[in-house]
């Protein structure tokens, strides 16, 4: 198994045309006869490799069902997940630490899982540390974290996993605004660095477009996509600059808008 | 350094002491009230209990008398532990079980373990030897709570919990050793914490009532008071198995909690 964070030249090898991630009429519904709930309605959606996808919607549109299905923690009712590597690495709305466990201890759990050997954890887990900069906190518990520097640790947690994918499912949505700005930046930095493929969860329109190669607009009851934005803005972006303010207010209309799917998908 | 870390013992120790303090004060003041038996023998006071413990230890009858007890105890309780960790593994991960032997074991619980004492001579005592029969009141005392903390602690793990393991493809004993166990650990201490008050009334009762035919221990001490119509022996017996109760619970099964939490960031530090 090869370690995941030797930076690679992720914009060399990215293939357009060759799909990572293969949504297929992913459908899912919950419960039954009377109280059934279309939670997503043939969603279809490839994803190429090191791309950055940002599902954005209202509660209740289905985007956490969905990153759940692509988690392989719920099976979808009809269609088809594809991915091209592995099991995805999934970081949650809640840091999910392990509260017995050291910030470097949570880190390297994944590899200890995989029976990687102490020398090989001990050098990623010092990179990953470093990383998303709490080496200066190692030997600390959870507790005793505040709550950004917990999700730093749960992103080098799920970094530790070792796959081309990462899922998250609106991570940085109970920080201050302090704090996800600057938690934006090291994302930003860190998937440029690794190269890795992101599916980002969010309600928060200006944090999609902040961070997201695409993005991508569902609404809800049934969840499906109404539309897909491709986001030219050079990074790293500013949350508060006129292309980011601008397509934000594009996507904001179209959001209260609502309703089926609209044709001018650029 | 020494002086404030003596004085912060002292100031965590007072309320404690104060409790003790009022409680010798009624019992002093019952004594002095002239509290005695039908009979007229009269209450021994604190102070002849204290002097009566003191002669007891004297004529090597109260230590090896203690010694025998917490053996007892610890013998019966790893048993019991034992018993109720099986079960409440069993319980949590066998479905059909767990509806059933759920109430069951809620149901034992509160079942006095007394109850089981003449059975368990019938059954277990050969050839005059109660020893087992004593292990068996006290495994049925205490098992339900270890067996209830099992399951209770596990119950309390956060789905989140099972969602990261899945998302990290750890299966099997991965799963566990990662996972649950340490998650449930609080838990389980707990169920422990609580079988040893459970435990400990049970090998009381036990040795109130066989003790006396066979063997030693604190328990056949009393017996013996009450026989000899000695008073003072009677209460030095009592005064010795409350504070073994308070002192094992103090001493092993609170800071073995607090340490948990405290890690967890779940009690002040």
């Amino acid at each position: 198994m090869n370690l995941a964070l030797a930076p690679r030249p992720s914009l060399v090898t990215l293939e357009a045309d060759e799909a990572f991630v293969t949504l297929d009429g992913v459908t899912k519904v919950f419960g039954h006869g009377k109280s059934v709930m279309t939670a997503l309605e043939s969603v279809t959606l490839d994803m190429s490799k090191g791309e950055f996808v940002c599902i954005l919607g209202a509660s209740g549109c289905g985007k956490s069902t969905l990153l759940s299905l692509v988690a392989g923690l719920d099976n979808p009712t009809s269609g088809t997940i594809e991915i091209a590597d592995g099991r995805p690495a999934v970081m949650f709305q809640e840091p999910a630490l392990l509260p017995w466990l050291t910030v470097r201890r949570n880190v390297e759990l994944p590899m200890r899982i995989h029976k990687l050997d102490a020398a090989q954890r001990n050098l990623t887990t010092n990179r990953l540390l470093s990383m998303v900069g709490l080496m200066d906190f190692a030997d600390h518990r959870p507790h005793q974290l505040s709550g950004g520097m917990r999700q730093r640790c749960a992103l080098a947690r799920a970094l530790a996993q070792d796959s081309e994918l990462l899922l998250m499912d609106e991570p940085f949505a109970a920080l201050d605004a302090i704090t996800r700005d600057q938690l934006h930046d090291d994302l930003n930095r860190i998937w440029q660095e690794t190269g890795k493929t992101i599916i980002f969860v969010t309600h928060n329109v200006r944090e999609a477009v902040r961070l997201g190669d695409r993005v991508v607009l569902m609404t809800p009851r049934p969840g499906r996509i109404a539309q897909i934005w491709d986001v030219e803005i050079t990074r790293p972006r500013e949350l508060d600059s006129f292309e980011v303010s601008g397509l934000a207010s594009e996507i904001t209309a179209r959001l209260r808008a609502g309703g089926a799917p609209s044709d001018a998908t650029q | 350094m020494q002086r404030s870390r003596l004085r912060r013992i002292l100031h965590g120790a007072w309320p404690r002491l104060l409790a003790i303090g009022i409680l010798v004060g009624i019992w002093q003041l019952l004594v002095v009230i002239g509290v005695s038996t039908p009979g007229g023998l009269p209450l021994p006071g604190p102070g002849d209990t204290l002097a009566e413990m003191g002669y007891l230890i004297h004529i090597g009858v109260l230590l090896p008398a203690l010694a025998q007890t917490l053996e007892r105890a610890a013998i019966g309780y790893a048993l019991a532990l034992g018993v109720g960790t099986l079960v409440g593994l069993a319980v949590v991960r066998v479905p059909v079980l767990r509806a059933g032997v759920g109430s069951l074991l809620a149901g034992l619980q509160s079942l006095p373990s007394v109850v089981w004492v003449p059975i368990a001579v019938l059954f277990l005592s050969f050839g005059g030897q109660v020893e087992n029969a004593m292990y068996f009141v006290v495994i049925m005392g205490a098992f339900p709570s270890i067996a209830m903390g099992v399951m209770s602690a596990y119950d309390n793990i956060p789905p989140l919990t099972f969602n990261l393991a899945r998302s990290m493809g750890a299966r099997g004993p991965h799963f566990y050793r990662h996972f649950v166990f340490s998650a449930a650990l609080p838990g389980y201490v707990a169920g422990m914490k609580q079988a040893w008050a459970f435990s400990w009334r049970s090998l009381m009762a036990a040795e109130l009532i066989i003790g006396s035919v066979a063997s030693s221990g604190l328990g056949p001490i009393l017996d013996d008071g009450r026989n000899l119509l000695d008073v003072p022996e009677m209460f030095a017996a009592v005064v010795t198995i409350l504070i073994v109760g308070v002192a094992v619970n103090d001493l092993i099964f609170a800071p073995m909690e607090r340490g948990l939490l405290r890690r967890r960031g779940l009690a002040p530090a």
